[in-house]
This record gives structure tokens, C-alpha cells and sequence, in this order.
């Protein structure tokens, strides 16, 4: 089990969504992939895509305006 | 008791809404735009009047630019900012947005990542300013107060919205993945 972390930060919509997109799919099942946004559309977007793909996704507030995405590949 | 913990500070301050939340509320301000102002609304129409403010600012005349030709375009220069609705609601949004960042703790400053970025930036807003001009509205004049008017123009808008959007997304991934 890795974990990757993708630096978003700085990335406007809809960049950190297509990257975590093509992070995700180098990855291995049980794979954890920690997207850093600072952009308050990808905070909705990117989970939203997540958890219809069916993955495990936590949202973390890292500081004011920077989340950081957990999503756990499950499939 | 922490605000942070409020269950209503949660909803209603610190996640975004749903977009179906918005789209109602867009909805009804827009339709009292209409009501009281008698026109519908615009955003990017009042930038060109900033913009022909700042000109004038700086000594320079629009009086024989067709744009403002119209004795109405005249007026709205004539009248200041004070008294044009479009300016007061432009300011609005700005401080409207800033309320509802800091309300949430999301503000920050972002940093550039790249001079790429700011080439798309500077590109990008002058595509869509010279755009929405040269078309006499930008999505929210032409494309929503279009449409809501009933408009075939809104649809056109629309399509070709769309249309761009596919090509621009095209490029994005081309040059920012």
C-alpha cells in the first residue's frame, strides 16, 4: 500500500480534477491518493467524481482556503 | 459553544450550497433585477463603462466610440458611478464574495505557480472581455438573461458556449497537464 501526495496547489478548476484523475489510474488498489487544493470548486468536484467512482474520500481543512482530498482506491 | 461545531455555521456559512440552492436564488435576484431596474442583468457591459471611466481618468474621450454612441450609453458615463445600478451590483458581488470567503475561513492568497498561468490569464480575459463586447453580452447577459427572456440568442450562445468549452478544455490538458 502507497501513498502518492499531488500538489494542486495554486491549480484552478478543472486542473487538479483531471490530474487526480490521471494520478489514480497509475495507482494500485489500496492505494492512497492525497490531492492539496487550494481552490474551493475542485474541494466539491473532486470528492463529488470520487465517490461515484466508487472510492473511499475524506476532505481534511489544512488551513484557511487548503484542503487536502484522501481518496482510497478501491477499484 | 465553538461556531465551528454550529450545525446551521456548517450549513449554511462553511459548505458550499448545493448548485441547485443557487440556481433558485439566481433565479429570483435575477427576476428582481428585471422588476425594479427594467433591464436584465448584466455583469461585463459595466466593465466597459469602468473601462471608458479609466480612459476619461486618464484624459481620454469616448464620445465618438460607436459603442457609446447611444444617448443611454452617454447618460450612464455623464451619471457616475454612484448612480449606475450596474456598478453598485458589480461592487456587490466583489464584496459579496469577499464576505462569504471570510465567513467560511477560506480566504488566502494564492501563489502562481507558473508564468504560464498568468500568459493564460491575461490571454483568457482578454478573449472573453473583447468577446462578450464584440457579442453584446457575456454568459450572464447574454447566455442567462437570454434565455430567461426567451430568447433564440441565449440558446445560440449556449451551443457555442459549449463548443468552446470542448476545444478550450482541449487545449487545457494540452498545456497544463
Amino acid at each position: 500500500m502507497k501513498e502518492v501526495e499531488l500538489d494542486c496547489l495554486g491549480e484552478a478548476c478543472p486542473i487538479p480534477l483531471v490530474k487526480a484523475e490521471n494520478k489514480l489510474k497509475e495507482m494500485e488498489i489500496g492505494d492512497v491518493l492525497i490531492v492539496q487544493i487550494d481552490h474551493s470548486c475542485a474541494m466539491k468536484n473532486v470528492p463529488e467524481w470520487a465517490r461515484k467512482e466508487g472510492h473511499n474520500v475524506e476532505v481534511e481543512e489544512i488551513d484557511d482556503g487548503e484542503w487536502e482530498i484522501i481518496i482510497e482506491k478501491v477499484k | 459553544m465553538d461556531i465551528k461545531k454550529n450545525k446551521y455555521y456548517k450549513l449554511w456559512l462553511k459548505d458550499a450550497w448545493p448548485y441547485i440552492t443557487g440556481a433558485v436564488l439566481l433565479s429570483m435576484f435575477q427576476i428582481v433585477t428585471l422588476a425594479v431596474t427594467g433591464n436584465p442583468w448584466g455583469v461585463s457591459g459595466v466593465l466597459a463603462t469602468w473601462g471608458a471611466w479609466m480612459y476619461e481618468t486618464v484624459g481620454g474621450s469616448v464620445d465618438k466610440w460607436y459603442y457609446f454612441a447611444s444617448e443611454g450609453a452617454q447618460r450612464t458615463l455623464e451619471g457616475g458611478f454612484i448612480n449606475h445600478g450596474g456598478s453598485i451590483r458589480n461592487i456587490g458581488i466583489i464584496i459579496g464574495a469577499l464576505i462569504a470567503t471570510l465567513l467560511s475561513s477560506g480566504f488566502k492568497i494564492k501563489k502562481l505557480k507558473s508564468w504560464k498561468q498568468v500568459v493564460a490569464a491575461i490571454l483568457g480575459g482578454l478573449l472573453m472581455g473583447y468577446g462578450a463586447r464584440i457579442g453584446f453580452g457575456c454568459n450572464i447577459g447574454a447566455l442567462f438573461s437570454g434565455i430567461a427572456s426567451l430568447s433564440l440568442s441565449g440558446w445560440v450562445y449556449a451551443l457555442f458556449l459549449f463548443l468552446g468549452a470542448i476545444i478550450g478544455s482541449k487545449l487545457l490538458v494540452k498545456y497544463f497537464m
